[in-house]
């Protein structure tokens, strides 16, 4: 059916509007494309730059929607094909084109088994266990009568690529197939893909928004934005010598274990100039100095007169378990086993773990929004007021009917309402938001807004501790770069003592003074995150810094 | 499975003896037993054997066990109402009620159904269909009841309104006269049955089944727009298998959970309903009941309906851990 030097994918001059809304929305602006057989081609780009709607009409996933237009033409193993009619769809979709999607845990039916699911692609069961083997899962005969929610999200997702490599396909689309995953499950995932794609020999549409995994990827990447191929080629060149301004912008975003952590992350962003200015520290030529690399962040620090010593957070011998089950068959389980961990005044502490190895306990009883079975929590509130957190998903933590002036007044009632108002307007000046957003509500905010909403209400009257909660792993590159910045601003700006809760090694490296790393419940080793790399002896340690994308 | 079940089964075990426990203090707090058959007149030592003779001198506990014993010997006493035993009464009844409660609920289920197909259709016909059947839903029971004896009776003389059948008793077994008439082989009489059912039954149902029509509709959007029919679709599955495989037994477990409630509510309105409609059950009986103060038998029945929606939550427990598997493995 194909032909020999046909690619795989081809699509030419593609166009795809959203016509529910007036003026309808231009997705797609004329995108042209090829995957060549066994070849990897990377869509890289931020959120709505239009490359999930490109991997969705590929795949004939377009066809039922009543409210899309497109034009130019689109060829998957030399089969034209409509993206808005279900017409030549059939025996291609789920046989010649699939997919592995982003979030494992909602892609698969929660109410079948794996074997069931697997099964009906493969045929027979002997065939789903040999497919279960394939993709590296221990017990297999075990995982064919489970149900996904028992599994973890790694096997979930070597479920899910199972599921999309049975049959064989010409193409595989891979819609940021790891973005829900810890990192070090992440690096084996893509070394699963890497290797199935050799074997198979099908060629590959990457889709992510990670530059990190498009470069270990991929032999060619297509940078999108606004709808639009604004950068194409080898893998090696765009990220190395990159050609057009914003995906200068993206690579010099991306964070890797040796980006300067004394300097300001990223090229100059208007949005932490503008805080800077602020603060009235700045130095004259500021964004000549940040593109110079001439930009430290100690010329930020105030002089403090307080003595330094002492610490803002105590952990000693914190203990934790929940209780699970119902009525009848009650078990506990244990999240933490004699946690100790200090946070010195102005410093700066990461906690490193993958899921389920107790962070977020921590952070949550730091909070208060969990108590301790055992041990003791003290935190020094004498340094500010009390302790406040910025979570990972700002949108939910945001009242959505209370304007960001109210949301972030909430902890000011007992001043005066002039008083009231500079201090708002302080605060989000420091974010770098507008002082006129505060009178807008949070959906109409976009997520990085959000997320700085979410920081400003945390500091607008300074907290003797910041916990953050994975507060830019929702974030597309470029706005969790200006958080991070605007984080490490006022880190130095405040002296703000943060606790730093994250999976993510990189951005660990760039907020904190101290990596804590935490593995079952119990912190193994705290090494200073300018010398991480090097220092971290821990087997937990390693493999994380492993799993750190060069 | 089998592990969920016994446990389920277990606290429906718990639940049951404190309804039990309940419904036997109020019987003996609730009211005085004891003016109830003598009178608010009678003189004090009429009170005091009265007393002694229903065992109401006794310790609490004692009286307790005594409430146990009799219940299950079947011993209800004897109905203020009606002279009678109450076993013998509720005898009659119970198969009367359960009748016109399965009904209802098999009307439900149906009406839930098809209305959710209705809600899916993308026409202006199922906007207004909507509309009537949402404001339908809205009122109570004895007024679409009301309304149903105007239009089918009253106008039309399509449907009685009054009785269980236009024949007498059945001869069958069960007490339930539609049942008995097909087990018989007597079709008439089945029919007769069927027909003197379905206006009652209509009236108890409409309510709960546009709400489950509601939550069954949702369910199915949802389970459509989700992420594993997506994955289905992109695995090369049509549209109906889509449905058919993934989209009805996620959308079930929402509407069974409702369901499970809305039997509840139907019970209430079933009280009315029987009223309405002359039907000779447990509702008819406990309204008399009421009017005649009598407590052991308003506790009696009490009793059988809590225990009767307690059961009817527990199958739909179980029914939601064979459909959804985190329930039974969670």
């Amino acid at each position: 059916m194909s032909k020999p030097h046909a690619g795989v994918l081809e699509v030419a001059g593609l166009s795809i509007r959203y016509t529910s809304r007036t003026p309808a929305v231009l997705a797609v602006d004329d995108v042209s494309l090829t995957v060549a057989p066994g070849q990897c081609v990377g869509l890289v780009g931020e959120s709505g730059s239009g490359k999930s709607t490109i991997g969705a009409a590929v795949q004939g996933l377009l066809t039922r929607e009543t409210h899309v237009e497109a034009d130019g033409t689109v060829r998957v193993d030399g089969v034209d094909l409509d993206v808005t009619a279900e017409a030549g769809w059939d025996g291609v979709r789920g046989h010649r084109v699939t997919t592995v999607f982003q979030d494992p845990m909602s892609s698969l039916d929660p109410t079948m088994t794996v074997g069931r699911m697997l099964t009906r692609v493969t045929g027979s069961k002997q065939e789903s266990l040999r497919w279960l083997e394939a993709v590296e899962i221990r017990d297999p005969g075990t995982v064919l009568r489970a149900y996904p929610h028992q599994l973890s999200g790694g096997m979930r997702q070597r479920v899910m690529i199972a599921l999309a490599l049975a049959r064989g396909p010409a193409l595989l689309v891979a819609d940021e197939p790891t973005t829900a995953l810890d990192v070090s499950v992440q690096a084996q995932i893509l070394r699963l893909l890497t290797r199935e794609r050799e074997r198979l020999g099908c060629g590959v549409l990457f889709i992510t928004h990670d530059l990190g995994v498009a470069r270990a990827m991929c032999d060619e990447v297509a940078v999108m934005r606004h709808g639009r191929l604004v950068e194409r080629g080898p893998a090696a060149t765009v990220f190395g010598a990159p050609a057009e301004p914003y995906t200068q912008r993206l690579v010099a975003s991306r964070l890797t274990l040796s980006t300067d952590r004394q300097r300001p992350i990223g090229l100059p962003d208007p949005t932490v100039l503008t805080a800077m200015r602020e603060t009235g520290a700045a130095p004259d030529d500021l964004e000549h100095r940040w593109e110079r690399g001439d930009l430290h962040w100690s010329s930020f620090t105030r002089e403090r007169t307080e003595v330094r010593g002492g610490h803002t957070l105590e952990l000693a011998g914190v203990t934790k378990s929940f209780r699970t089950g119902g009525l009848f068959g009650a078990a506990h389980k244990t999240v933490l086993t004699g946690v100790d961990l200090r946070v010195a005044r102005h410093q700066s502490v990461a906690l490193v773990g993958e899921s389920g190895s107790g962070k977020s306990t921590i952070l949550r009883i730091v909070a208060g929004l969990e108590t301790a079975d055992a041990g003791d929590v003290y935190v020094d509130r004498t340094q500010g007021a009390g302790v406040q957190v910025v979570f990972q998903d700002a949108g939910a933590s945001l009242t959505p009917w209370r304007t960001v002036g109210q949301l972030l007044a909430e902890r000011l009632e007992d001043l005066p309402k002039k008083e009231r108002d500079q201090r708002v307007r302080l605060a989000l000046e420091r974010v770098a938001l507008d002082p006129a957003l505060a009178g807008s509500r949070p959906g109409q905010l976009s997520g990085g807004q959000r997320q700085r909403v979410a920081i400003a209400r945390a500091i607008v009257v300074p907290p003797a501790l910041l916990l953050c909660d994975e507060p830019t792993s929702a974030l597309d590159v470029s706005v969790a770069c200006s958080v991070l910045n605007l984080l490490n601003l006022l880190r130095h700006e405040l002296g703000l003592s943060i606790l730093f809760v994250t999976h993510d090694l990189a951005a660990a490296r760039i907020i904190a003074d101290r990596v804590d790393v935490i593995s079952d419940g119990t912190i193994v080793e705290q090494v200073p995150a300018a010398s991480m790399s090097t220092d971290m002896t821990s087997e937990y340690g390693r493999r994380l810094l492993d799993a750190v994308l060069a | 499975m089998l592990r969920f079940t016994v446990r389920r089964i277990a606290s429906l075990i718990v639940v049951l003896f404190a309804l039990l426990v309940l419904v036997f203090l109020i019987s003996r707090y609730g009211g005085d037993p004891v003016r109830g058959y003598l009178g608010a007149n009678a003189s004090a030592d009429a009170v005091a054997a009265m007393r002694t003779r229903l065992g109401l001198d006794q310790p609490i506990w004692v009286q307790f066990a005594d409430y146990l014993s009799r219940l299950a010997r079947l011993d209800l006493g004897t109905s203020l109402a009606t002279r009678r035993p109450v076993a013998a009464e509720l005898a009659q009844r119970i198969p009367a009620t359960a009748e016109l409660a399965l009904w209802t609920v098999f009307f439900s289920v149906l009406i839930g159904i098809l209305l959710a197909r209705v809600y899916t259709l993308k026409s202006r016909f199922s906007g207004v269909l909507r509309l009537i059947l949402f404001s339908a839903a809205s009122a109570p029971a004895f007024l679409i009841a009301t309304g149903g004896v105007l239009i089918f009776f009253v106008q039309l003389h399509w449907l009685p309104v009054s009785g269980r059948t236009g024949y007498g008793p059945s001869t069958g077994l069960s007490g339930m006269y539609v049942l008995d008439g097909l087990l018989t082989g007597n079709l008439p009489y089945a029919m007769d049955a069927l027909r003197h059912l379905i206006l009652p039954a209509l009236a108890a149902s409409l309510g709960p089944g546009v709400a489950l029509a509601r939550v069954l509709a949702d369910g199915l959007s949802t389970s459509l727009r989700s992420a594993y029919a997506r994955t289905a679709r992109s695995l090369g599955e049509t549209e109906s298998a889509v449905l058919r495989r993934h989209g009805l037994r996620n959308a079930a477990s929402p509407a069974l959970s409702l369901l499970g409630v809305q039997v509840g509510m139907m019970l209430s309105s079933l009280v009315v309903v029987e009223q309405i409609f002359s039907w000779n059950g447990l509702g008819q009986f406990l309204v008399r009941a009421i009017g005649g103060a009598d407590t052991a038998t308003v506790a009696t029945i009490s009793l059988l309906l809590g225990a009767f929606y307690v059961v009817v939550n527990a199958l739909v427990d179980i029914a939601l851990a064979v459909v959804d598997p985190r329930v039974r493995l969670s």
